[in-house]
């Protein structure tokens, strides 16, 4: 046990010593990082509780209501849990790149799978207590629950834990086991079309759009039924749902079953994980160390694509610009991500296509337009959300490989804009689509289509600017993995900076918009004064769009001028 | 000692390593060459239990790497071509962290630890973030934290990478005194003049076969060429006829 207490040592050493590093910047930063996280939390406790309180206030349906939300919120957690350990557990069993140096020491091969299984564990449930702790305390507050509510959440939270952890942990040990020598990228391809088949089939089994319409039950009791659903007793997250919320409203029952049964599918699987590992650990991690093989499908059409494109914008441009979709696409943590945003962009569309607007009390006709309005600043988000993942990173993506870019004549403005003309036309594109769309979904007037069109079209452009010029302020060319330039310091300033000019724009247009809609609908012609005010409001607006480019490029220019010469 | 019997590691379908034999006495320098992509580093991964062969075993002071893993590894001292380093700890935490995975503890620990940064010359930077290191101190660390636990066989691929004139002297003295003590070296190196100087013993490999081993003696008659190492592999591995 002493080895594996020293294989996680160095993680928390290196934690601790970051910590003790030099410079107040260090302390800006965990200073706005914890504001940031309690901020959050506070949100997210009073949306829910804002929400349960509600529910409560309502006579029949109301615990039912909680209580399902409860299962639903449980629900989502587990599997996200489960396919958050697969994710990691692939990189931390499989692919970190310390892993040969304790395969080559004396530990034994249990020591090796328990010490990276427990960093899989920490890296996937930090989410659970980030999410899940203060959507937990609203309930115990709304419910006025005992000590024993509380209690119950560790008794809860740690066997749901393990079963999410084992199960991801065994699938990727047979996923490994099964594909040639890393082929990660059809393993995560694999598991992207899984997630996405999964969260379309809980979408549907939830259906959440018909809960809002109870006329299209025949009776109370069909739709108590109907909100009951899904329910499963083969479900851990049951399992958790039925004991919590037993302990939430002091049913007298006892939960010992429950109990039992968490602890033991977790010790169970514990159990069948290491059992396993001694079978085909090793065998996978020799497989992974092997040469990968490239395939050549699509490159060609790709690589002309590009070329095509880039060809006008001159030589240098075009290779830095095909060298990015290259290595983009030949990153499997990178174009992975494209299947899990095109189940985000499917789930965000058939939102829209769901919304019941005609039997809203609220005249449709309104509720279309300001639906629409309020869909630029989702779009936005959505938008924003992306970029931190892509764009972002893109300046960091260079690596150690950035004194290529340094010792060559391209000069570091050239570089940087070339990144941002790689990412605006695709994120365009996007945001286009998802607008354009969902305004035909919800068949909004003319003058918010071209509105709306116009403004995220502009959105992206400081969207992006934001991205390209904030990443190369914060460039991390040390990393191990892309993904952590993401969820860096700098990428929340990146997010907190894009939704701040977001919520600029949308705070300057929805004057105007309401001035014009309003007298649309009244029937009534716009004065001279509100025309003055609107014509006021989007100058100030385009103002806002022409800073969000500047200012971050060039602050990022300045950024990379320190590394020149 | 040392004994490579059969050793083969197939890669879908290419011999990356084919039917490897080798025997290397204890207290033997060994000098594994051979041009890039020959098989070395996956012969070094195998000896080290970081790869499974496809076929065959290895055999490290009379222990067998697939059946007593734990046992085989305690007693080598490893040294990578690409070694990874945590960048955020320091020198003395990456050494007491490497011993500690070799069961090593206590006050002695503290003394050897310190004793190794002085050979190493890396002292003033014991306490220091590995980020802030040059490419050579990376690597003189790496040697160090091999050394660390006193091993019987050192297994090392490419040793001298970044290092100094200086630090390349101490590294060949540290080898022959380790050899004299009894330490078997096995070394993986493209620089044939370091091989011819230090090594007792050197195989020449080439697509995943010996293609010449012995002494320098011995391989200048195999080669049927007298003179330097590099002449002698050149001839050996084809690259003197195209040349």
């Amino acid at each position: 046990m002493n080895i594996f207490r020293l294989l996680i040592t160095p993680r928390f050493v290196g934690f601790k010593n970051n910590l003790k590093g030099p410079g107040g910047g260090r302390r800006v930063k965990i200073l706005t990082l914890t504001v940031v996280g309690i901020l959050f939390w506070l949100v997210l406790f009073f949306l829910f509780y804002r929400v349960l309180a509600y529910f409560s206030s309502q006579e029949m349906i109301g615990d039912v209501l909680a209580r399902q939300l409860l299962a639903m919120v449980l629900l989502i957690f587990f599997s996200l849990l489960i396919f958050s350990h697969i994710v990691t557990a692939l990189s931390n069993l499989y692919l970190s790149q310390d892993l040969e140096l304790f395969h080559a020491s004396p530990a034994t091969l249990t020591e090796i799978f328990l010490s990276r299984s427990f960093y899989t564990v920490i890296d996937s449930s930090w989410m659970l207590i980030v999410f899940g702790l203060p959507v937990m305390m609203a309930y115990g507050v709304v419910y006025h629950a005992s000590l024993a509510y509380y209690l119950s959440l560790i008794y809860v939270s740690i066997p749901l834990m393990i079963i999410a952890a084992s199960l991801g942990i065994l699938v990727i040990m047979v996923l490994v086991g099964f594909f040639p020598a890393q082929r990660a990228r059809d393993i995560i391809f694999f598991l992207s079309l899984i997630v996405i088949i999964c969260l379309y089939f809980l979408f549907r089994f939830l259906r959440p759009e018909r809960l809002v319409n109870p006329d299209s039950f025949v009776s109370i009791a069909q739709y108590l039924g109907a909100l009951k659903s899904p329910d499963s007793p083969y479900l851990p997250s049951q399992w958790a749902t039925d004991l919590l919320w037993t302990r939430l409203t002091r049913y007298p029952g006892s939960q010992l079953l429950n109990y039992l049964l968490l602890w033991s599918t977790a010790l169970a699987l514990m159990v069948i994980d290491i059992w396993m590992a001694g079978l085909i650990y090793f065998r996978g991690f020799s497989k992974a160390q092997e040469a990968k093989r490239r395939t050549h499908v699509g490159r060609r059409i790709l690589e002309k694509t590009v070329s095509a494109l880039t060809r006008p914008l001159g030589p240098d441009t075009t290779s830095l610009i095909a060298k990015d979709v290259r290595t983009f696409f030949r990153d499997n943590s990178q174009w992975s991500q494209l299947l899990l945003l095109g189940a985000l962009v499917v789930v965000y569309l058939y939102n829209f296509s769901v919304l019941p607007l005609e039997r809203s009390p609220i005249k449709s006709v309104y509720l279309q337009n300001a639906l629409s309005f309020l869909n630029i600043g989702l779009a936005g988000f959505v938008i924003s959300a992306l970029s931190a993942r892509f764009i972002f990173p893109a300046v960091s993506a260079e690596g150690n490989a950035f004194w290529i870019i340094l010792s060559s004549p391209v000069s570091a403005r050239r570089f940087l804009w070339s990144k941002y003309f790689a990412y605006l036309i695709p994120m365009l594109i996007l945001a286009e689509v998802l607008i354009i769309y969902t305004n035909y979904l919800l068949r909004v007037t003319a003058f918010m289509m071209v509105l709306s069109s116009a403004t995220i079209f502009f959105l992206v452009f400081g969207i992006v600017g934001l991205g390209v010029g904030l990443g190369a302020v914060y460039p991390n060319f040390k990393h191990e993995n892309i993904a952590q330039v993401a969820t860096s310091f700098g990428g929340l300033i990146y997010m907190i900076s894009s939704s701040v000019f977001i919520a600029l724009v949308i705070v300057l247009e929805a004057g105007p918009v309401y001035t014009i809609l309003s007298a649309h609908f009244r029937g009534e012609a716009v004065t001279h004064v509100q025309w003055v005010l609107i014509t006021g409001s989007f100058i100030l607006v385009i103002f806002v769009q022409i800073v969000a480019v500047k200012k971050p490029m060039a602050a990022g220019l300045k950024s990379l001028s320190r590394y020149e010469g | 000692m040392i004994i490579l019997k059969n050793l083969t590691k197939i890669y879908r379908g290419i011999k990356a390593v084919d039917n490897l034999n080798l025997q290397i006495p204890q207290g033997t320098i060994f000098g594994f060459i051979g041009p890039n992509g020959a098989g070395k580093t996956t012969t070094i991964k195998m000896m080290t239990g970081v790869l499974r062969p496809t076929k065959g075993s290895i055999s490290i002071d009379g222990l067998d790497i697939a059946q007593e893993p734990s046992q085989a590894k305690r007693i080598i001292g490893f040294i990578p071509d690409r070694p990874f380093l945590y960048e955020k700890l320091s020198g003395t935490e990456f050494l007491r962290f490497k011993a500690g995975l070799y069961g090593m503890e206590g006050a002695r620990l503290d003394e050897d630890i310190s004793d190794l940064l002085n050979l190493f010359e890396l002292s003033d930077w014991a306490d220091e973030l590995i980020e802030s290191y040059s490419h050579g101190m990376k690597q003189r660390l790496i040697i160090a934290s091999a050394l660390i636990h006193k091993p019987k066989v050192i297994i090392v691929d490419e040793p001298m990478v970044a290092l100094d004139p200086r630090g390349a002297k101490l590294v060949k003295e540290l080898f022959k005194e380790r050899a004299r003590k009894g330490t078997t070296v096995f070394m993986s190196t493209h620089a044939l003049a370091l091989a011819q100087e230090v090594c007792q013993q050197i195989a020449i490999v080439d697509k995943g076969r010996i293609v010449a081993s012995g002494t320098s003696k011995d391989l200048e008659e195999q080669a049927g060429v007298m003179g330097d190492l590099e002449r002698i592999f050149l001839a050996i591995t084809g690259g003197l006829a195209s040349g």
